[in-house]
């Protein structure tokens, strides 16, 4: 494969990642294209890491995993976090409190952000003006305000922008959708999202004075809850299921299980309306994890699961039908028995098998995304995970978190493109 | 990794345990999803799938535990091997019910795995494989490891008492109930777990125990275990259990293993190399299992009564 075609089979996905329908899914052999051109291209790329919290270590340590990634410098708040990353890292890597002063070494390729969702436009508008270009972490933004202000930077900064929608780099992930697309299941409807865990979501504290940064989470100031933190990747799904980001939110939240102070529900359940009558109906509880984490994609013809492992197919399920003619069936050797009428049991849930999805690329979803990052700054391409498809989650999570605190259908703002 | 954890702590408060634990046993969720051969989505799995066909870049973590993996190979002079992928799946350890590969199977295996067949570049952290049949398989060192990780996040959170065990072959005691000498632990005899053996009290230090019994089926009489010897690449049958108390689960489980592979005078020249760490073998005699110990720290009780044990460097 010539480089040519290399990067015309690579902008299958990375160049029309817009959320409009049949984009997104990168084939196997594009995901091993960028394998070995990021081998190739293996030069340094150092990286500076704006929040190295719990998933800003697993974003280090996914991208240490990618030939030619250094980890130059990091920023938190939060000082024993320098200590983690040391050991993570394997030598002591600069750290600084303000962000800012990490912004001003020369030495950084490109920013990595996995702060509180309420500092992300902030440091993702920053770093992009500083020339950096940026993985940030999901939401793009807190607020519809953040998400404009980020779309126009991007478009004005001219720098690569990835969100932290993985799963649109998992393998069997973009299988799935590909084949939604091209009608396995007929029309897609409906999707039905849940998010079940037994937690009560809530961090060790080592001191009570720290309770709202290690808890940000737990508080509406810092936090869009579950609908936010959860909900934000199964919303990124449905909108590339359906082709297009939701037009209304409408929700309710509760506080059953967990009276501890916090401010966000422990539970959340959120309708959101696309075109065509299109919904995606989202639930999270966190007082019992017997559905886990999975979608279901409901169409016209089947049924699709999927999980953060895996997918499955499912068939139509189909009503009693009768034989066009009765001589076909005497034909066919069925002279008399009883007959067993399908139709009285329609009312029980399908029980059957279903058909897994294969998928070559099985790889973490989040080493591919950090995999594909490096490989479009590299080669100056677009994303899958762009701007728009940050918006898309973002601006649903934003007015979605209003939505559900007050049981109200909010309209979620549109898209609107910036001129350079 | 298909072992259940289990973790004994003292905190100050119900809601301070109930957060401990859960941030350690997340953590061991983190190094299944690191580590597992079962998950395709693993980085274990990554490097099998990629290593033969190009220089693999993994982590410092990754990196590290393959150091020690190998680094355990090195010194038991092969007795110890994480390449043994596809042959426990050629003798049904693979989440199979255990079958014994015909004589085809296990020589085509011959000369396409061993851990010398491993490159690792410090340099640039990256894993090859020179032989096409690699697959990695963590068993006999990952519980430790994670036993490791979860012993970090306890001191990390200034715990100050605990014991963690993973599917009670191996422990590790961080600091001791109040007032006791040391986590008491009773090792049992081998494949009767009603008989203890020996009783140890265990304080900032590890313990595993490998045995025939822990993952094993059997043909007619015939039991076959899954600690493979690396010479005839079928299952050990001179040795019944070994328990190996060291610094860090990790070591304390390859040891365990790496013990039950060795031959008796290799076992002995190892550990007269090894101060920091006791071990008690049984081995599989005519009926009975017969005790070899070193350094080891408590009495030990075997069926004609208790052994008076020299314990060397006393």
């Amino acid at each position: 494969m010539n480089r040519r075609s290399l990067l015309q089979g690579l902008s299958l996905s990375v160049l029309s990642a817009t959320l409009g329908a049949g984009s997104g899914y990168g084939q196997a052999e594009e995901v091993q294209a960028a394998k070995e051109q990021s081998s190739s291209l293996a030069g340094r790329f150092r990286i500076g890491v704006i929040g190295p919290g719990s998933r800003g270590r697993e974003l280090i340590r996914q991208m240490l995993r990618v030939p030619g990634v250094e980890v130059a410098a990091v920023a938190d708040v939060y000082e024993p976090r320098f200590l983690q990353v040391n050991e993570l890292v394997g030598k002591t890597v600069p750290s600084y409190k303000d962000y800012r002063s990490m912004l001003e070494r020369r030495d950084i390729d490109a920013v990595v952000i996995a702060s509180p969702p309420f500092f992300h436009a902030r440091q993702v508008i920053d770093s992009l003006q500083s020339g950096r270009p940026v993985y940030g972490e999901k939401t793009m933004g807190f607020s519809a305000e953040d998400n404009y202000k980020v779309v126009e930077t991007v478009a004005k900064s001219g720098q690569i922008y990835q969100v932290g929608h993985q799963l649109r780099y998992a393998g069997w992930f973009q299988e799935s959708v590909r084949r939604i697309h091209e009608g396995e299941i007929g029309e897609p409807t409906h999707v039905f999202a849940y998010w079940f865990r037994r937690d009560n979501w809530r961090r060790s504290v080592p001191d009570p004075s720290l309770e709202h940064l290690m808890n940000w989470r737990l508080y509406r100031e810092s936090s869009g809850g579950l609908l936010e933190e959860l909900g934000s990747h199964q919303i990124d799904i449905a909108n590339w299921i359906f082709g297009e980001q939701p037009r209304t939110v409408v929700g309710a939240s509760s506080i059953v299980l967990y009276h501890d102070g916090r401010t966000v529900g422990d539970n959340v359940q959120a309708i959101l309306g696309y075109s065509k009558g299109r919904r995606l109906v989202f639930t999270s509880l966190t007082d019992n994890a017997f559905m886990g984490n999975q979608l279901w994609v409901y169409g016209t013809k089947g049924s699709m699961q999927l999980t953060v492992e895996d997918a499955t197919f499912y068939g139509p399920i189909h009503p009693t039908t009768t034989a066009a003619y009765h001589s076909d069936v005497v034909q066919r050797g069925l002279k008399t028995g009883a007959t067993y009428n399908y139709a009285a049991d329609d009312e029980m849930p399908y029980r059957g098998p279903g058909r897994r999805i294969d998928a070559r690329n099985q790889e973490d979803p989040t080493l591919t995304a950090c995999r594909s990052f490096v490989h479009c700054v590299r080669t100056h391409t677009q994303p899958v995970a762009d701007v728009r498809v940050g918006f898309g989650s973002a601006m649903a999570c934003t007015v979605g978190k209003e939505a559900v605190l007050q049981g109200e259908m909010k309209k979620v703002p549109e898209w609107r493109a910036f001129a350079v | 990794m298909g072992t259940e954890f289990t973790l004994h702590l003292y905190a100050s408060s119900q809601n301070a345990a109930y957060c401990t634990a859960r941030d350690a046993f997340e953590e061991v969720h983190r190094i299944e999803r690191l580590l597992s051969h079962y998950r395709p989505d693993s980085e274990l799995s990554r490097i099998s799938r990629e290593a033969f066909d190009h220089e693999v870049t993994t982590d410092p973590e990754t990196f590290g535990f393959l150091e020690s993996a190998f680094g355990w190979s090195e010194l038991s002079g092969g007795a110890f091997d994480i390449t043994v992928g596809r042959l426990m799946k050629a003798w049904g350890f693979f989440g199979d019910s255990g079958r014994v590969p015909t004589e085809q199977e296990i020589s085509s295996l011959r000369g396409q795995m061993g851990w010398r067949y491993v490159r690792l570049n410090p340099d640039r952290r990256t894993v090859r494989f020179l032989a096409p049949g690699i697959e990695l398989d963590p068993g006999g060192i990952g519980k430790g490891y994670a036993v490791d990780r979860m012993v970090r996040v306890l001191e990390d959170e200034a715990v100050t008492a605990a014991l963690i065990s993973a599917g009670s072959s191996t422990l590790y005691a961080v600091a001791a109930p109040p007032g006791e000498p040391g986590w008491k632990v009773h090792v049992p005899a081998p494949g009767r777990p009603e008989q203890i053996l020996s009783t140890v009290y265990l304080r900032d230090t590890s313990l595993s125990t490998a045995s025939y019994t822990e993952k094993r089926f059997s043909v007619g009489e015939r039991i076959y275990g899954s600690i493979m010897s690396p010479e005839t690449l079928a299952p050990v049958e001179s040795v019944a259990q070994v328990t190996a108390v060291a610094p860090t689960a990790t070591d304390s489980d390859a040891l365990s293993n790496v013990l039950f592979v060795l031959s008796g005078p290799a076992r002995t020249a190892l550990l007269e190399s090894l101060l920091e760490v006791s071990a008690l073998v049984m081995t599989a005699g005519e009926g009975t299992a017969l005790p070899e110990a070193t350094r080891w720290p408590a009495p030990i009780v075997t069926e004609e009564g208790s052994l008076s044990l020299r314990i060397e460097g006393d």
